[in-house]
């Protein structure tokens, strides 16, 4: 999510940074949209990191600032379990979807 | 004897390590984390335990393993029927869009002599030929009821105040009884009426068909009454005589009541149940304002607010659950249809709640003027100006309706399983699509839910049914058989 | 308890006549075609003419009265309680009897063969790899005589299905000679697993037939302890949902004992989620014979120690719409709220009542003890 030039209007920055060869980018975009109804997220990658500036929309109470920062945090590292689980568990989904839908039905 | 092998020989297989199984996550409160598969089975669990399970480090001596497994969460070496089990269950869940289109809506005038301010019709008054249902467009909706490969077919009266064209809505039942003859369908007759121009000949013809009535119930006399105003300010009396009425001469268990909140009923749920109990109800749905029709114009919905909606409701369950305890069974038919999907394999027919979306496949509304819809709420939308779920009319074919773009491109887009943030959500297996909300509050089929007062206000409610099933072994039972209802 | 095997007294002993099965009757007006092939069942001594066999009760000095051509056999007073359209098994050179149909009594159940492919730890009837296809061919011969208005007929073992075909046949068989008359089947249902077999049962269009099968837990591993075999629930599962696919009826059961009893809610669950469409579930209390007394350590607890699990488990089908029965618990060791579930349920040559069951109010919807019980029992009997 790329942002205009002008984000003054937004309330104080906070960063968070995420190692590349840890999480995949795929986890923060999507940890940005669960929480884009409090937070702003805008995410630049370098070489071996990718950096995120964090706004809230609200931006009066400190405290529920640090609240939501945290949240992040611990829902890009949910979303990237959630990643890993939906790899590792495709071929079942795929197996049982198709044998749920198959005309002989489930066993031979 | 030493001829027989211990257990820990059967065991052997997990030696080896688990494999997952598809499943989503998501907390539940401050402390647990809830898991959920592919057909909304679930268990609850600390989220160490999670990352545990998640990371293949979950010991099968660990108590939550047993019920991991036994839920189909993990596959171990000593088994694979889960694999069988879970695509059998998965067919149970998608049966129901097999025999799709099974409640069918006459709206037959938009005349009534109520002026409700939540009403998301426009009311009329007078004029009869106007805005009312011509024999034509009724007799072509009939045919289009015909056409539906459901074997149970719902038609249900509304309106305006249906009972105010009795003389069509006669000729509608007459004539589909007729038909269904040769058809021989499982057919049912609803009429959704208000109960204040209920007279001795609409009983009789009501006995003689055995049609069921459904009318509001907003709760005690002075609530019921602002929220339901007419002429001599009398609904709740005529309301109440109503039922009686019907209870005498059509039978205890032909009459049901719908509620509508409002801003004024937040405080006072107990008070609702408790009329409701007093009327000999056995059930109450507690439903939210929707943002449609009337309710927006009139600002209603300006002055509601979610959190004290789930306040409301909550309040409502608990006080209903207490009821039940002591002896006076009654249940909640929001909750009852959630948790048919948390407790049960299958899939209740709701419309609101279903996805695929319940428009066009669970439901078709007939307006009085021939248009064609694609549920309830499509009708509402429409008198607000927006036509965008409006399907044809009944001079279109069958096909061409349920084919047209115009029911499956929100359809598509809005299925819950494949659209952002629902496609993560543990609770999704519970919830629906809703493209028309969505539509109407976003303008968007799909509706961003981070922003969704359905999405917040139905995960609020999952929740609060989990944590109260977690909590009390005899809560969970009531639950149960709610849910299988 | 009804004695079914004896030695009588044969009226000629080294007689070459292979066994017979026959039919007892005690009407002496019976037509004389009929007689050709039945046995008449004499209590005073009395000898109606054209009987293949005569019965006696009382006494073997009636053996010199029948006629020449007629064989006859005179039984010991554990066989008074024998009566009109009981089938018995009579082997002429020795006298040997074998009852195998009691009219009177309610439960009627018949063991197919004493070969099995599980071992369970419970077992009553501990297999046998004995080749008894002569079990089968005496059933074959029995259906035909059995009195056509009987309610209900079991087939149990051993394991059935290790019979193939012929229990295809068989049950065929009932459908054709015994229309009024129901089947239920025990069985470990493995054999369904392959689809062919479980159609062939649809096939027959039997009028009222049902697989008793047993899951004793949902998790593989503990079932598979407690049947001794590997892979068993699996092949249960599969076998199950072959059967319903064909729409035969199917009843789950289980016995429960202490490998069986901790998870009884969890396997109520799993039916309730994964098996909903069977057509009962009943629970059945521990029987002291066969394999149970050599596991007894493993095997008993006291069923007041279980009533929780029990009352969870039954409450949770009921609610999921489940028939749910109980067989085999004394009501004073149940727990109230399980009453309308628990059953008359042991047959007849079997039930008995301790001492501490006088004056129970309870006793005549009380389904009693096994008389094995005598071995062990809970300690908490007591009159109601």
């Amino acid at each position: 999510m790329v942002l205009s030039e002008d984000d003054s209007d937004l309330g104080a920055e906070r960063r968070v940074t995420f190692a590349r060869d840890i999480f995949d980018v795929e986890a923060i975009k999507r940890a940005a949209y669960r929480l884009s109804g409090y937070l702003v997220v805008d995410i630049q990658a370098t070489e071996h990191e990718y950096h995120c500036r964090l706004f809230a929309l609200d931006s009066t109470n400190v405290d529920a600032i640090d609240a939501l920062i945290n949240r992040f945090r611990g829902e890009v590292l949910d979303q990237d379990l959630r990643i890993r689980i939906a790899k590792e568990t495709e071929a079942y989904r795929n197996l049982i979807l198709s044998l749920a839908f198959s005309k002989t039905g489930v066993t031979g | 004897m030493s001829k027989f092998a211990p257990l820990a020989q059967f065991s052997r297989g997990q030696e080896s390590g688990y494999k997952l199984l598809p499943f989503k996550f998501d907390a539940l409160d401050e402390d647990r984390w809830l898991v959920t598969n592919l057909v909304g089975e679930f268990h609850v669990l600390p989220r160490q335990t999670l990352e545990n399970f998640i990371h293949h480090e979950l010991s099968p001596n660990a108590p939550d393993y047993c019920a991991l497994k036994s839920k189909h969460f993990l596959i171990d070496g000593d088994s694979d029927v889960a694999l069988d089990l879970l695509a059998l269950k998965t067919r149970t869940r998608y049966q129901r869009l097999a025999n799709f289109t099974g409640l069918h809506l006459f709206v037959i005038t938009l005349r009534c002599e109520h002026s409700c301010p939540y009403c998301q019709v426009s009311r009329q008054n007078d004029d009869k030929t106007q805005f009312d249902m011509s024999e034509e467009v009724a007799d072509r909706a009939l045919d289009l009821v015909f056409h539906s490969p459901s074997p149970n077919i719902k038609i249900e009266f509304q309106g305006g105040e249906p009972l105010l064209n009795f003389g069509r809505l006669r000729q509608v039942v007459l004539r589909a009884k007729d038909r269904n003859r040769s058809k021989q369908k499982n057919l049912a007759f609803v009429i959704a009426t208000n109960l204040a121009v209920l007279s001795d000949d609409v009983l009789a013809f009501c006995r003689e068909h055995d049609i069921h009535i459904s009318t509001s119930l907003d709760g005690p006399e002075d609530l019921h009454n602002r929220n339901r105003p007419r002429p001599g300010n009398d609904s709740y009396q005529r309301t109440i005589a109503g039922i009686r009425r019907v209870r005498e001469t059509l039978g205890r268990d032909r009459v049901s009541a719908v509620m509508t909140a409002t801003a004024g009923s937040l405080a006072r749920v107990r008070e609702i149940i408790d009329e409701y109990v007093a009327t000999g109800f056995h059930g109450i749905f507690l439903r939210p304002l929707s943002p449609y029709g009337f309710a927006v114009k009139t600002k209603w919905i300006a002055a509601y607010d979610q959190q004290a909606w789930l306040r409301f409701y909550f309040e409502g369950l608990d006080y209903i659950i207490d009821l039940n305890k002591r002896g006076y069974p009654f249940r909640e038919f929001y909750a009852a249809t959630i948790l048919a999907k948390m407790l049960t394999p299958f899939q209740p027919g709701f419309v609101d709640l279903m996805s695929p979306a319940g428009i066009g496949i669970g439901a078709l509304v007939y307006n009085y003027d021939g248009s064609v819809y694609a549920s309830d709420e499509s009708r509402m939308l429409a008198e607000m100006g927006d036509e965008t779920f409006r399907l044809g009319t009944v001079r279109d074919s069958y096909e061409a309706l349920i084919t047209s773009e115009k029911l499956l491109d929100p359809l598509e887009q809005s299925f819950a399983a494949s659209v952002p943030m629902c496609v993560d959500c543990a609770f999704e297996p519970y919830c629906g699509a809703d493209p028309v909300y969505h539509h109407a509050t976003q303008r968007d089929f799909v509706g961003r839910k981070p922003e969704s007062g359905f999405c917040s206000r139905n995960i609020a409610i999952f929740r609060g049914l989990m944590t109260r099933m977690e909590a009390d072994a005899d809560t969970r039972h009531l639950f149960t058989r709610w849910a299988n209802r | 308890m009804l004695a079914r095997r004896g030695t009588g007294y044969p009226v000629r002993k080294g007689d070459a006549e292979a066994p017979r099965i026959v039919r007892l009757t005690t009407d002496s007006h019976r037509p004389f075609p009929e007689r050709q092939s039945e046995a008449y069942l004499s209590r005073d001594g009395e000898v109606p003419l054209g009987f293949a066999w005569y019965v006696f009760l009382g006494g073997k000095d009636n053996l010199r009265r029948i006629p020449a051509e007629a064989h006859g056999i005179a039984l010991p007073d554990e066989f008074t309680y024998l009566g009109d359209g009981d089938i018995l098994r009579l082997s002429s050179d020795r006298g040997n009897i074998t009852a195998l149909f009691i009219r009177s009594v309610r439960h009627h159940s018949f063991l197919l063969t004493e070969r099995c492919n599980h071992y369970c730890l419970m077992c009553s009837q501990p297999p046998r790899d004995v080749d008894d296809d002569w079990i089968m061919d005496d059933i074959m011969a029995t259906i035909p005589l059995i009195d056509p208005t009987t309610h209900e007929i079991g087939f149990t073992g051993g394991e059935p299905t290790l019979l193939g075909d012929r229990l295809v046949r068989l049950v065929d068989q009932c459908r054709a000679l015994l229309p009024k008359t129901g089947v239920h089947v025990l069985t470990n249902g493995r054999a369904f697993a392959d689809q062919a077999y479980a159609a062939k049962f649809a096939a027959i269009r039997h009028h009222d037939l049902m697989f008793g099968i047993p899951i004793y837990s949902d998790l593989a591993d503990r079932h598979d302890y407690v049947v001794q075999a590997q892979g068993a629930f699996d092949e249960t599962i599969r076998g199950i949902l072959n059967l319903k696919r064909h729409r035969v009826p199917v009843e789950i059961r289980m016995v429960i004992h202490k490998q069986t009893y901790e998870r009884l809610p969890d396997l109520a669950r799993f039916i309730a989620r994964n098996l909903t469409f069977v057509d009962q579930v009943v629970f059945m209390g521990l029987e002291m014979t066969g394999f149970t007394r050599a596991n007894l350590d493993t095997l008993w607890i006291d069923p007041v120690n279980y009533q929780t699990q029990l009352a969870e488990a039954v409450r949770l089908l009921a609610a999921s719409r489940m028939k749910v029965s109980i067989y085999n618990h004394q009501l004073c060791i149940t727990d109230r709220s399980l009453w309308p579930y628990a059953k008359r349920s042991i047959s007849d040559w079997k039930n008995e009542y301790m001492a501490e069951c006088k004056g129970c109010s309870a006793r005549s919807e009380c389904a009693g003890f096994f008389s094995s019980a005598k071995f062990r029992h809970s300690s908490h009997i007591h009159a109601i």
